[in-house]
């Protein structure tokens, strides 16, 4: 009986210690994953912002300019092109829509990026793109891979259509939770009109006549929880300025956005909450659980050892192998 | 011997188990119906 309970206890003990490494290793990556039907949406403000009156064509300070963005998971699409990319892929259509102080619309620019539901690496599919323009992303979106490593990272620009380094600055605690602070700063950049124009009749084609161009710069700073790699706060200092042309009556250039962008206090708050309890998750996955079967492997084991030892007793001859009756010969 | 047996008995499920998990996945499930927002939401 005793021999029983040792053998069912070695059994379990290596049950348990095989769990450890294989959560761990083979289970996170495969379980730990961006669900394709995530729906998110984001409230930035810029405080005192500078913005252009595309009325008068003049600069003019506002007290507040909202910018709503939306990441929606596309299922039906993600599933489509993970038939041929071989792995889970997460289809986000996004809209970043920036709305002055009159509760207008200032711009709106949609996006679709493709990437590794796990790695977070871009996958390349029919339908990436920024503003209707087709892009091939390289580097990282909005969100860094689980697992964050203290190093810079490829970010993509998406006014830019650009990707640059996004340098890591250090460790920081950011309302309770430690976090990697990364910044990139994307110099002045000659980029594109927005397709959809705040005034009725101009288009980007009608404003490019004028040969008015818009330039842009920003540094670019995010807070990023290292195990679930979502950022728990973000900022900008962003620029956009007009220059040169018939449409600037002669001045060589005019500031058509300059503001702080932060995020609303309502969403830090609900953003925080909600990746403390991601993080909580992923501890499971890849510490709670491995280590807490590791320890009880090796405390079974331990314990069917101690059964194994004790069922012999000093002195016991060697059980005997229980062999087939030899016939007998007459 | 049966100590071999056991303990590839518990590395078989231990597998067994793992696999089962990672394969059945996690439904996808399907596309929000919420729009892309144009107005600011009051809270998230």
């Amino acid at each position: 009986m005793r021999r029983k309970a040792g053998l069912i206890l070695l059994a379990l003990a290596v049950f348990f210690t095989a769990l450890s490494p294989l959560l761990r290793w083979y289970a996170f990556p495969r379980l730990a994953k961006i669900p394709a039907n995530q729906y998110q949406d984001m409230v930035l403000e810029a405080k005192d912002a500078t913005l252009l009156d595309y009325g008068t064509m003049q600069a003019r300070k506002v007290p507040e300019v909202t910018i709503v963005q939306t990441l929606k998971g596309n299922v039906e699409e993600s599933e489509k092109i993970e038939k041929t990319a071989g792995r889970d892929v997460v289809v986000w259509d996004g809209l970043s829509y920036v709305v002055g102080p009159d509760g207008k619309m200032v711009s709106k620019i949609p996006e679709r990026y493709i990437f590794d539901a796990h790695t977070q690496e871009p996958v390349h599919a029919t339908g990436e793109m920024v503003d209707g323009d087709p892009v091939k992303r390289q580097g990282i979106e909005f969100k860094w891979p689980f697992l964050t490593e203290k190093r810079d990272y490829q970010y993509f620009d998406a006014q830019a259509r650009v990707t640059a380094p996004i340098h890591y600055k250090g460790t920081q605690n950011f309302r309770g939770v430690d976090v990697y602070y990364f910044e990139q700063t994307i110099p002045w950049t000659k980029v594109r009109f927005p397709r959809t124009m705040p005034v009725e009749g101009i288009t980007p084609e009608s404003v490019a006549k004028t040969g008015t161009t818009r330039w842009y710069t920003t540094v670019r700073k995010f807070w990023v929880e290292p195990l679930t790699g979502a950022p728990v706060y973000g900022e900008e200092i962003h620029k956009e300025e007009l220059r040169g042309g018939t449409l600037l009556g002669g001045r060589d250039k005019v500031t058509a956005f300059a503001g702080h962008v932060k995020m609303r206090e309502d969403y830090i708050e609900s953003t925080v909450d909600l990746v403390k309890s991601n993080r909580t998750l992923l501890l499971l996955l890849t510490s709670y659980l491995p280590w807490g079967f590791l320890a009880l492997g090796l405390l079974l084991l331990a314990l069917s050892l101690y059964l194994e030892a004790r069922g012999r007793r000093p002195g016991d001859p060697e059980p005997t192998k229980d062999s087939e009756p030899e016939p007998v010969t007459a | 011997m049966r100590a071999l047996i056991a303990a590839a008995t518990g590395l078989a499920v231990a597998l067994a188990l793992v696999f089962t998990i990672t394969a059945l996945g996690s439904p996808a499930g399907e596309t929000s119906p919420k729009p892309l927002l144009t107005t600011v939401p009051a809270h998230p």
